[in-house]
Protein backbone atom coordinates (compact mmCIF):
# COMPACT_ATOMS: atom_id res chain seq x y z
CA UNK A 1 0.00 0.00 0.00
CA UNK A 2 2.44 2.39 1.22
CA UNK A 3 5.13 1.45 -1.67
CA UNK A 4 2.00 2.06 -4.37
CA UNK A 5 1.50 5.29 -2.70
CA UNK A 6 5.07 6.17 -3.47
CA UNK A 7 4.62 4.98 -6.85
CA UNK A 8 1.52 7.18 -7.63
CA UNK A 9 2.53 10.35 -5.73
CA UNK A 10 6.10 9.88 -8.31
CA UNK A 11 4.13 9.08 -11.49
CA UNK A 12 1.28 12.14 -10.47
CA UNK A 13 4.33 14.25 -10.29
CA UNK A 14 6.42 13.18 -13.54
CA UNK A 15 2.89 13.16 -15.95
CA UNK A 16 1.73 16.84 -14.70
CA UNK A 17 4.96 18.09 -15.28
CA UNK A 18 4.65 16.99 -19.08
CA UNK A 19 5.01 19.95 -21.61
CA UNK A 20 3.09 17.47 -23.63
CA UNK A 21 0.02 17.43 -21.77
CA UNK A 22 0.04 21.38 -21.43
CA UNK A 23 -0.12 21.28 -24.96
CA UNK A 24 -3.32 19.66 -25.05
CA UNK A 25 -5.00 21.37 -22.43
CA UNK A 26 -4.03 24.59 -23.81
CA UNK A 27 -5.73 23.50 -27.08
CA UNK A 28 -8.31 21.99 -25.20
CA UNK A 29 -9.31 25.21 -23.50
CA UNK A 30 -9.03 26.98 -26.77
CA UNK A 31 -11.59 24.63 -28.54
CA UNK A 32 -13.77 25.58 -25.55
CA UNK A 33 -13.31 29.56 -26.33
CA UNK A 34 -13.94 28.76 -30.03
CA UNK A 35 -17.38 27.52 -29.19
CA UNK A 36 -18.09 30.96 -28.31
CA UNK A 37 -17.98 31.48 -31.74
CA UNK A 38 -20.30 28.90 -32.58
CA UNK A 39 -22.54 30.22 -29.93
CA UNK A 40 -22.82 33.27 -31.76
CA UNK A 41 -24.12 31.49 -35.32
CA UNK A 42 -27.17 29.65 -33.45
CA UNK A 43 -29.91 32.16 -32.95
CA UNK A 44 -29.67 32.81 -29.25
CA UNK A 45 -28.57 29.22 -28.13
CA UNK A 46 -25.36 30.63 -26.72
CA UNK A 47 -25.44 28.69 -23.56
CA UNK A 48 -26.68 25.39 -24.64
CA UNK A 49 -23.94 25.34 -28.00
CA UNK A 50 -20.99 26.32 -25.16
CA UNK A 51 -22.13 23.51 -22.50
CA UNK A 52 -22.65 20.87 -25.39
CA UNK A 53 -19.89 21.47 -27.48
CA UNK A 54 -17.64 22.18 -24.84
CA UNK A 55 -18.56 19.16 -23.05
CA UNK A 56 -17.64 17.04 -25.97
CA UNK A 57 -14.21 19.02 -26.15
CA UNK A 58 -13.81 17.77 -22.59
CA UNK A 59 -14.53 14.61 -23.65
CA UNK A 60 -12.37 13.93 -26.39
CA UNK A 61 -9.33 15.73 -25.08
CA UNK A 62 -9.52 13.81 -22.00
CA UNK A 63 -9.54 10.89 -23.71
CA UNK A 64 -6.41 12.01 -25.74
CA UNK A 65 -4.57 12.79 -22.43
CA UNK A 66 -5.26 9.26 -21.12
CA UNK A 67 -4.89 7.38 -24.13
CA UNK A 68 -1.52 8.23 -24.93
CA UNK A 69 -0.07 8.71 -21.38
CA UNK A 70 -1.30 5.42 -20.55
CA UNK A 71 -0.31 3.72 -23.50
CA UNK A 72 3.47 5.19 -22.07
CA UNK A 73 2.71 4.74 -18.83
CA UNK A 74 4.41 1.28 -18.26
CA UNK A 75 6.29 1.05 -21.69
CA UNK A 76 8.34 3.95 -20.64
CA UNK A 77 9.66 2.39 -17.07
CA UNK A 78 10.56 -0.98 -19.49
CA UNK A 79 12.15 1.07 -21.98
CA UNK A 80 14.29 3.04 -19.33
CA UNK A 81 14.96 -0.03 -17.52
CA UNK A 82 13.88 1.93 -14.46
CA UNK A 83 11.22 -0.86 -13.58
CA UNK A 84 14.39 -3.30 -12.62
CA UNK A 85 15.09 -0.08 -10.39
CA UNK A 86 11.56 -0.43 -8.79
CA UNK A 87 11.71 -4.36 -8.21
CA UNK A 88 15.02 -4.42 -6.58
CA UNK A 89 12.56 -2.96 -3.37
CA UNK A 90 9.92 -4.77 -2.23
CA UNK A 91 7.38 -3.82 -5.05
CA UNK A 92 5.17 -6.33 -6.41
CA UNK A 93 3.94 -5.98 -10.17
CA UNK A 94 0.41 -5.53 -8.56
CA UNK A 95 1.37 -2.98 -6.30
CA UNK A 96 3.46 -0.90 -9.37
CA UNK A 97 0.54 -1.26 -11.91
CA UNK A 98 -1.74 0.00 -8.90
CA UNK A 99 0.25 2.69 -8.05
CA UNK A 100 0.95 4.16 -11.76
CA UNK A 101 -2.41 3.90 -12.71
CA UNK A 102 -3.39 6.22 -9.43
CA UNK A 103 -0.71 8.73 -10.28
CA UNK A 104 -1.69 9.29 -14.13
CA UNK A 105 -5.61 9.28 -12.76
CA UNK A 106 -4.68 11.80 -10.42
CA UNK A 107 -3.24 14.13 -13.25
CA UNK A 108 -6.23 13.36 -15.53
CA UNK A 109 -8.41 14.07 -12.87
CA UNK A 110 -6.88 17.27 -12.52
CA UNK A 111 -6.63 18.29 -16.01
CA UNK A 112 -10.80 17.27 -17.04
CA UNK A 113 -11.89 19.03 -13.85
CA UNK A 114 -9.63 21.72 -14.91
CA UNK A 115 -11.41 21.79 -18.11
CA UNK A 116 -14.78 21.14 -16.53
CA UNK A 117 -14.53 24.04 -14.26
CA UNK A 118 -13.06 26.63 -17.23
CA UNK A 119 -16.11 25.76 -19.19
CA UNK A 120 -18.44 26.15 -16.20
CA UNK A 121 -16.63 29.85 -15.96
CA UNK A 122 -16.85 30.76 -19.58
CA UNK A 123 -20.44 29.49 -19.88
CA UNK A 124 -21.49 31.44 -16.52
CA UNK A 125 -19.59 34.36 -17.65
CA UNK A 126 -20.77 34.29 -21.63
CA UNK A 127 -24.18 33.24 -20.94
CA UNK A 128 -25.17 34.48 -17.77
CA UNK A 129 -25.65 30.59 -17.26
CA UNK A 130 -24.32 29.05 -13.81
CA UNK A 131 -24.77 25.49 -14.56
CA UNK A 132 -23.90 22.81 -11.86
CA UNK A 133 -24.62 19.92 -14.04
CA UNK A 134 -22.03 21.05 -16.42
CA UNK A 135 -19.56 19.66 -13.08
CA UNK A 136 -21.74 16.51 -12.57
CA UNK A 137 -21.28 15.62 -16.22
CA UNK A 138 -17.24 16.47 -16.14
CA UNK A 139 -16.98 13.91 -13.14
CA UNK A 140 -19.07 11.49 -15.34
CA UNK A 141 -16.60 12.16 -18.20
CA UNK A 142 -13.81 11.31 -16.00
CA UNK A 143 -14.85 8.05 -15.05
CA UNK A 144 -15.66 6.91 -18.49
CA UNK A 145 -12.15 8.00 -19.58
CA UNK A 146 -10.42 6.60 -16.12
CA UNK A 147 -11.85 3.15 -17.61
CA UNK A 148 -10.47 3.61 -21.12
CA UNK A 149 -7.26 5.15 -19.27
CA UNK A 150 -7.27 1.08 -17.00
CA UNK A 151 -7.62 -0.66 -20.39
CA UNK A 152 -4.95 0.88 -21.94
CA UNK A 153 -2.28 0.40 -19.27
CA UNK A 154 -4.00 -3.46 -19.66
CA UNK A 155 -2.71 -3.45 -23.48
CA UNK A 156 0.88 -1.69 -22.59
CA UNK A 157 1.55 -4.29 -20.24
CA UNK A 158 2.30 -6.60 -24.26
CA UNK A 159 1.69 -3.94 -26.93
CA UNK A 160 3.74 -0.90 -27.81
CA UNK A 161 2.94 2.29 -26.48
CA UNK A 162 1.01 3.89 -29.89
CA UNK A 163 -0.85 0.48 -30.18
CA UNK A 164 -1.76 0.55 -26.76
CA UNK A 165 -3.02 3.86 -27.62
CA UNK A 166 -4.86 3.03 -30.83
CA UNK A 167 -6.16 0.33 -28.61
CA UNK A 168 -7.61 2.01 -25.95
CA UNK A 169 -9.19 4.78 -28.52
CA UNK A 170 -10.74 2.02 -30.18
CA UNK A 171 -12.37 0.79 -27.05
CA UNK A 172 -13.82 4.12 -25.98
CA UNK A 173 -14.91 3.84 -29.83
CA UNK A 174 -16.40 0.31 -28.83
CA UNK A 175 -17.84 1.35 -26.01
CA UNK A 176 -19.94 3.87 -26.92
CA UNK A 177 -22.10 1.04 -29.52
CA UNK A 178 -21.99 -1.24 -26.72
CA UNK A 179 -25.77 -1.43 -27.09
CA UNK A 180 -24.82 -2.43 -30.90
CA UNK A 181 -23.39 -5.38 -30.14
CA UNK A 182 -26.34 -6.56 -27.85
CA UNK A 183 -28.61 -5.75 -30.59
CA UNK A 184 -26.08 -8.38 -32.67
CA UNK A 185 -26.48 -11.07 -29.54
CA UNK A 186 -30.03 -10.86 -29.81
CA UNK A 187 -30.57 -10.81 -33.97
CA UNK A 188 -27.66 -13.48 -34.51
CA UNK A 189 -28.37 -16.28 -36.48
CA UNK A 190 -26.04 -19.06 -35.46
CA UNK A 191 -25.59 -20.16 -31.68
CA UNK A 192 -21.78 -19.60 -32.26
CA UNK A 193 -22.10 -16.22 -33.45
CA UNK A 194 -24.45 -15.26 -31.08
CA UNK A 195 -22.36 -16.42 -27.98
CA UNK A 196 -19.27 -14.81 -29.58
CA UNK A 197 -21.22 -11.20 -30.07
CA UNK A 198 -22.48 -12.09 -26.57
CA UNK A 199 -18.59 -11.85 -25.23
CA UNK A 200 -17.75 -9.04 -26.77
CA UNK A 201 -20.77 -7.02 -25.07
CA UNK A 202 -19.44 -7.95 -21.81
CA UNK A 203 -15.72 -7.64 -22.54
CA UNK A 204 -16.47 -4.34 -23.86
CA UNK A 205 -16.67 -1.34 -21.27
CA UNK A 206 -20.35 -0.04 -21.58
CA UNK A 207 -19.57 3.80 -21.81
CA UNK A 208 -23.10 5.16 -23.39
CA UNK A 209 -25.15 3.26 -20.31
CA UNK A 210 -25.35 6.91 -18.85
CA UNK A 211 -24.93 10.65 -20.57
CA UNK A 212 -25.10 13.51 -18.46
CA UNK A 213 -24.93 15.92 -21.78
CA UNK A 214 -28.60 16.00 -22.33
CA UNK A 215 -29.32 16.76 -19.09
CA UNK A 216 -26.70 19.62 -19.22
CA UNK A 217 -28.95 20.59 -22.25
CA UNK A 218 -32.35 20.75 -20.76
CA UNK A 219 -32.96 17.30 -22.20
CA UNK A 220 -34.27 15.53 -19.40
CA UNK A 221 -33.32 14.74 -15.70
CA UNK A 222 -30.25 12.27 -14.98
CA UNK A 223 -31.51 9.36 -13.33
CA UNK A 224 -29.58 8.80 -9.90
CA UNK A 225 -30.11 5.41 -9.62
CA UNK A 226 -29.25 4.48 -12.99
CA UNK A 227 -26.12 6.50 -12.51
CA UNK A 228 -25.08 5.33 -9.21
CA UNK A 229 -25.21 1.71 -10.78
CA UNK A 230 -23.25 2.71 -13.70
CA UNK A 231 -21.14 4.16 -11.89
CA UNK A 232 -20.41 0.91 -9.88
CA UNK A 233 -20.06 -1.05 -12.56
CA UNK A 234 -17.29 1.42 -14.24
CA UNK A 235 -15.11 0.47 -11.27
CA UNK A 236 -15.86 -2.63 -11.40
CA UNK A 237 -14.36 -2.40 -14.80
CA UNK A 238 -11.74 -0.78 -14.04
CA UNK A 239 -10.46 -2.94 -10.73
CA UNK A 240 -10.76 -6.05 -13.65
CA UNK A 241 -8.79 -4.43 -16.66
CA UNK A 242 -6.12 -3.46 -13.65
CA UNK A 243 -5.95 -6.97 -12.07
CA UNK A 244 -5.68 -8.71 -15.38
CA UNK A 245 -2.34 -5.57 -16.64
CA UNK A 246 -1.43 -7.11 -12.88
CA UNK A 247 -1.82 -10.96 -13.66
CA UNK A 248 0.17 -10.12 -17.57
CA UNK A 249 2.95 -8.25 -15.76
CA UNK A 250 3.48 -10.51 -13.65
CA UNK A 251 4.20 -12.84 -16.33
CA UNK A 252 6.71 -10.72 -17.63
CA UNK A 253 10.12 -12.00 -17.36
CA UNK A 254 12.45 -9.50 -16.31
CA UNK B 1 25.61 35.05 -43.70
CA UNK B 2 24.86 34.19 -47.01
CA UNK B 3 23.18 30.88 -45.68
CA UNK B 4 21.34 32.70 -43.25
CA UNK B 5 20.08 35.05 -46.12
CA UNK B 6 18.64 32.29 -48.29
CA UNK B 7 16.84 30.82 -44.96
CA UNK B 8 14.96 34.13 -44.56
CA UNK B 9 14.76 34.46 -48.32
CA UNK B 10 13.25 31.14 -48.11
CA UNK B 11 10.87 31.24 -45.56
CA UNK B 12 9.52 34.22 -46.59
CA UNK B 13 9.15 33.42 -50.02
CA UNK B 14 6.96 30.05 -48.89
CA UNK B 15 5.57 32.06 -46.76
CA UNK B 16 3.86 34.29 -48.86
CA UNK B 17 2.97 31.78 -51.27
CA UNK B 18 1.33 30.14 -48.50
CA UNK B 19 -0.69 33.37 -47.85
CA UNK B 20 -1.10 34.27 -51.33
CA UNK B 21 -2.49 30.79 -52.47
CA UNK B 22 -5.96 30.87 -49.26
CA UNK B 23 -6.31 34.82 -50.49
CA UNK B 24 -6.35 34.40 -53.92
CA UNK B 25 -9.16 30.93 -53.80
CA UNK B 26 -12.61 32.25 -54.80
CA UNK B 27 -15.13 33.00 -52.37
CA UNK B 28 -17.51 29.47 -51.97
CA UNK B 29 -20.94 30.06 -53.83
CA UNK B 30 -24.35 28.44 -51.93
CA UNK B 31 -24.16 25.07 -51.28
CA UNK B 32 -26.54 22.77 -53.54
CA UNK B 33 -30.26 22.90 -51.98
CA UNK B 34 -29.94 19.13 -51.27
CA UNK B 35 -27.38 17.84 -49.05
CA UNK B 36 -27.25 14.41 -47.81
CA UNK B 37 -28.67 14.26 -44.43
CA UNK B 38 -28.19 11.18 -42.47
CA UNK B 39 -30.89 9.20 -40.52
CA UNK B 40 -31.91 10.44 -36.68
CA UNK B 41 -32.04 6.61 -36.23
CA UNK B 42 -28.46 6.48 -37.64
CA UNK B 43 -26.98 9.18 -35.48
CA UNK B 44 -29.09 7.24 -32.37
CA UNK B 45 -27.69 3.83 -33.33
CA UNK B 46 -23.99 5.15 -33.84
CA UNK B 47 -23.21 7.83 -31.51
CA UNK B 48 -25.97 7.86 -28.49
CA UNK B 49 -23.72 9.89 -26.12
CA UNK B 50 -23.05 12.76 -28.21
CA UNK B 51 -26.62 12.65 -29.49
CA UNK B 52 -27.12 16.25 -28.48
CA UNK B 53 -23.95 17.17 -30.01
CA UNK B 54 -24.76 16.26 -33.21
CA UNK B 55 -27.94 17.35 -33.20
CA UNK B 56 -26.33 20.72 -31.86
CA UNK B 57 -24.20 20.63 -34.95
CA UNK B 58 -27.01 20.26 -37.64
CA UNK B 59 -28.57 23.13 -35.97
CA UNK B 60 -25.94 25.31 -36.85
CA UNK B 61 -25.88 24.01 -40.17
CA UNK B 62 -29.45 24.03 -40.25
CA UNK B 63 -29.36 27.62 -39.55
CA UNK B 64 -26.58 28.25 -41.98
CA UNK B 65 -28.44 26.35 -44.84
CA UNK B 66 -31.56 28.43 -44.43
CA UNK B 67 -29.12 31.81 -44.20
CA UNK B 68 -27.63 31.15 -47.64
CA UNK B 69 -30.30 30.00 -49.69
CA UNK B 70 -32.91 32.48 -47.93
CA UNK B 71 -30.08 35.09 -49.69
CA UNK B 72 -29.80 33.03 -52.63
CA UNK B 73 -31.82 31.06 -54.84
CA UNK B 74 -34.58 30.41 -51.85
CA UNK B 75 -34.44 26.67 -52.76
CA UNK B 76 -35.01 25.14 -49.53
CA UNK B 77 -34.86 20.89 -50.44
CA UNK B 78 -33.05 19.65 -46.81
CA UNK B 79 -34.20 22.22 -44.85
CA UNK B 80 -37.35 19.61 -43.52
CA UNK B 81 -34.60 16.84 -43.20
CA UNK B 82 -32.53 18.89 -41.27
CA UNK B 83 -35.35 19.91 -39.00
CA UNK B 84 -36.23 16.54 -38.73
CA UNK B 85 -32.88 15.38 -37.98
CA UNK B 86 -32.35 18.19 -35.41
CA UNK B 87 -35.51 17.95 -33.67
CA UNK B 88 -35.65 13.67 -33.44
CA UNK B 89 -32.43 13.82 -31.94
CA UNK B 90 -33.02 16.47 -28.98
CA UNK B 91 -36.55 16.54 -28.86
CA UNK B 92 -36.71 18.83 -26.14
CA UNK B 93 -34.79 21.66 -27.75
CA UNK B 94 -37.46 23.94 -28.60
CA UNK B 95 -35.85 26.50 -31.04
CA UNK B 96 -36.00 24.75 -33.92
CA UNK B 97 -39.40 24.29 -34.01
CA UNK B 98 -39.97 27.95 -33.24
CA UNK B 99 -37.68 28.86 -36.28
CA UNK B 100 -38.40 25.56 -38.60
CA UNK B 101 -42.02 26.40 -38.58
CA UNK B 102 -41.36 29.79 -40.60
CA UNK B 103 -38.41 28.80 -42.18
CA UNK B 104 -40.34 26.20 -43.54
CA UNK B 105 -43.03 28.66 -45.09
CA UNK B 106 -40.15 30.15 -47.03
CA UNK B 107 -40.11 26.19 -48.90
CA UNK B 108 -43.82 26.91 -49.09
CA UNK B 109 -44.44 24.13 -46.63
CA UNK B 110 -46.84 25.65 -43.94
CA UNK B 111 -48.36 21.94 -43.33
CA UNK B 112 -44.97 20.48 -42.60
CA UNK B 113 -44.76 23.68 -40.51
CA UNK B 114 -47.99 22.60 -38.27
CA UNK B 115 -46.56 19.03 -38.61
CA UNK B 116 -43.07 20.17 -36.66
CA UNK B 117 -45.31 22.34 -34.01
CA UNK B 118 -47.57 19.62 -33.55
CA UNK B 119 -44.63 17.16 -32.78
CA UNK B 120 -42.92 19.95 -30.74
CA UNK B 121 -45.92 19.89 -28.68
CA UNK B 122 -45.97 15.90 -28.14
CA UNK B 123 -42.36 16.15 -26.53
CA UNK B 124 -42.47 19.80 -24.71
CA UNK B 125 -46.23 20.03 -23.64
CA UNK B 126 -45.15 23.28 -21.03
CA UNK B 127 -44.16 25.32 -23.88
CA UNK B 128 -46.98 27.96 -24.22
CA UNK B 129 -45.08 29.15 -27.19
CA UNK B 130 -45.24 26.42 -29.64
CA UNK B 131 -48.85 26.08 -28.70
CA UNK B 132 -49.75 29.89 -30.10
CA UNK B 133 -47.41 29.33 -32.64
CA UNK B 134 -49.93 25.87 -33.49
CA UNK B 135 -52.83 28.42 -32.78
CA UNK B 136 -51.15 30.90 -35.38
CA UNK B 137 -50.79 28.56 -38.06
CA UNK B 138 -53.84 26.97 -37.50
CA UNK B 139 -55.51 29.77 -38.82
CA UNK B 140 -53.28 31.57 -41.06
CA UNK B 141 -52.94 28.40 -42.94
CA UNK B 142 -55.87 26.11 -42.25
CA UNK B 143 -58.17 25.41 -45.27
CA UNK B 144 -61.01 24.11 -43.29
CA UNK B 145 -64.17 25.99 -42.05
CA UNK B 146 -63.43 25.87 -38.76
CA UNK B 147 -59.62 27.25 -38.25
CA UNK B 148 -61.18 30.15 -36.30
CA UNK B 149 -62.21 27.78 -34.24
CA UNK B 150 -58.71 24.97 -34.08
CA UNK B 151 -56.84 28.17 -33.54
CA UNK B 152 -58.76 29.38 -30.71
CA UNK B 153 -58.47 26.12 -28.99
CA UNK B 154 -54.78 26.18 -29.50
CA UNK B 155 -54.42 29.92 -28.02
CA UNK B 156 -56.94 28.73 -25.01
CA UNK B 157 -54.66 25.58 -24.31
CA UNK B 158 -51.18 27.84 -24.30
CA UNK B 159 -53.42 30.69 -21.73
CA UNK B 160 -53.77 28.20 -19.29
CA UNK B 161 -50.25 27.27 -19.09
CA UNK B 162 -47.72 28.36 -16.50
CA UNK B 163 -45.90 31.99 -17.89
CA UNK B 164 -47.40 32.08 -20.88
CA UNK B 165 -49.10 35.86 -21.84
CA UNK B 166 -52.20 37.15 -20.89
CA UNK B 167 -52.51 37.89 -24.55
CA UNK B 168 -53.04 34.33 -25.55
CA UNK B 169 -56.42 34.36 -24.11
CA UNK B 170 -57.30 37.83 -25.45
CA UNK B 171 -56.61 36.01 -29.41
CA UNK B 172 -58.73 32.98 -28.52
CA UNK B 173 -61.89 35.29 -27.80
CA UNK B 174 -60.56 37.54 -30.63
CA UNK B 175 -60.55 34.49 -32.90
CA UNK B 176 -64.27 33.53 -31.66
CA UNK B 177 -65.83 36.62 -32.49
CA UNK B 178 -67.27 37.31 -36.12
CA UNK B 179 -64.72 39.75 -37.79
CA UNK B 180 -63.36 40.57 -40.71
CA UNK B 181 -60.44 37.93 -42.06
CA UNK B 182 -57.79 40.93 -42.87
CA UNK B 183 -58.48 41.97 -38.83
CA UNK B 184 -57.94 38.52 -37.27
CA UNK B 185 -54.79 38.19 -39.63
CA UNK B 186 -53.44 41.55 -37.98
CA UNK B 187 -53.73 40.18 -34.63
CA UNK B 188 -51.91 37.02 -35.59
CA UNK B 189 -48.89 38.60 -36.52
CA UNK B 190 -48.71 41.21 -33.95
CA UNK B 191 -48.55 37.84 -31.73
CA UNK B 192 -45.58 36.31 -33.34
CA UNK B 193 -44.15 39.93 -33.55
CA UNK B 194 -44.89 40.49 -29.46
CA UNK B 195 -43.08 36.56 -29.13
CA UNK B 196 -40.82 36.34 -31.68
CA UNK B 197 -37.19 36.40 -32.05
CA UNK B 198 -35.52 38.61 -35.04
CA UNK B 199 -36.26 36.38 -37.47
CA UNK B 200 -39.99 35.61 -36.92
CA UNK B 201 -40.35 39.89 -35.71
CA UNK B 202 -38.94 41.14 -39.14
CA UNK B 203 -40.85 38.65 -40.84
CA UNK B 204 -44.20 39.65 -38.63
CA UNK B 205 -43.29 43.28 -39.75
CA UNK B 206 -43.13 42.91 -43.29
CA UNK B 207 -46.72 41.10 -43.51
CA UNK B 208 -48.38 43.75 -41.32
CA UNK B 209 -47.01 46.11 -43.61
CA UNK B 210 -48.97 44.23 -46.08
CA UNK B 211 -51.92 43.95 -44.23
CA UNK B 212 -52.27 47.07 -42.57
CA UNK B 213 -53.96 50.69 -44.77
CA UNK B 214 -51.53 53.00 -46.43
CA UNK B 215 -53.67 55.98 -45.24
CA UNK B 216 -51.82 57.22 -42.23
CA UNK B 217 -54.33 57.85 -39.60
CA UNK B 218 -55.73 54.71 -40.48
CA UNK B 219 -53.02 52.81 -40.09
CA UNK B 220 -52.00 54.32 -36.72
CA UNK B 221 -55.55 53.67 -35.74
CA UNK B 222 -54.92 49.99 -36.28
CA UNK B 223 -51.45 49.71 -34.82
CA UNK B 224 -53.11 51.24 -31.45
CA UNK B 225 -55.91 48.41 -31.39
CA UNK B 226 -52.44 46.10 -31.44
CA UNK B 227 -51.53 47.23 -28.26
CA UNK B 228 -53.29 44.45 -25.97
CA UNK B 229 -51.48 41.78 -27.75
CA UNK B 230 -47.82 42.72 -27.05
CA UNK B 231 -45.93 43.88 -23.76
CA UNK B 232 -44.97 47.19 -23.33
CA UNK B 233 -41.40 47.42 -24.58
CA UNK B 234 -42.10 44.95 -27.96
CA UNK B 235 -44.99 47.49 -28.83
CA UNK B 236 -42.84 50.69 -28.43
CA UNK B 237 -40.43 49.05 -31.17
CA UNK B 238 -43.41 47.51 -32.88
CA UNK B 239 -45.68 51.01 -33.27
CA UNK B 240 -42.08 52.57 -34.24
CA UNK B 241 -41.63 50.54 -36.93
CA UNK B 242 -44.70 50.39 -38.55
CA UNK B 243 -45.40 53.78 -38.10
CA UNK B 244 -42.15 56.12 -39.06
CA UNK B 245 -42.31 54.28 -42.56
CA UNK B 246 -38.73 52.34 -41.34
CA UNK B 247 -39.68 49.20 -43.47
Amino acid sequence: MKSSFAIALNTFKETIRDRVLSVIVVFALAMIVASLWLATISLEQQARMMKDFGLTAVTLFGLVVAVFAAGNLVRKELEKRTVFFIFSKPVGPAQFIVGKFFGLALTVFLVVLGMGVFLFVVTWLVAGDAAGSVLLATLLIYFQVVVVMAVTVFFSTFASAILSSVLGVCVFIAGQLSHNVLSLTRLGEGEVLKALSWVVFIAIPNLAAVDAKPSVVGEGSIAWGQTALWLGYLIAYMIVALLAASWVFRRKEF
Amino acid sequence: MLRRVLLVLTFVVCALGVVGYQATRPEKGASSPRVFVPSAQFFRDFSPSFRTTIADAYWLRTVQYYGEHASGDRQFDSLWPMLDLVTRLSPHFVRPYRFGAFALLDAGRADLSYELLKRGHAANPDEWALLTHLGFFAYMYGSTADKDVVAAEWYQKASELPGAPEWAGRVAARLLVKGGERQKATIQWAQVYGDGDQYSRERALAELDRLLPADPAARQREVAALREFMSADSFRDFSQALLDGTL
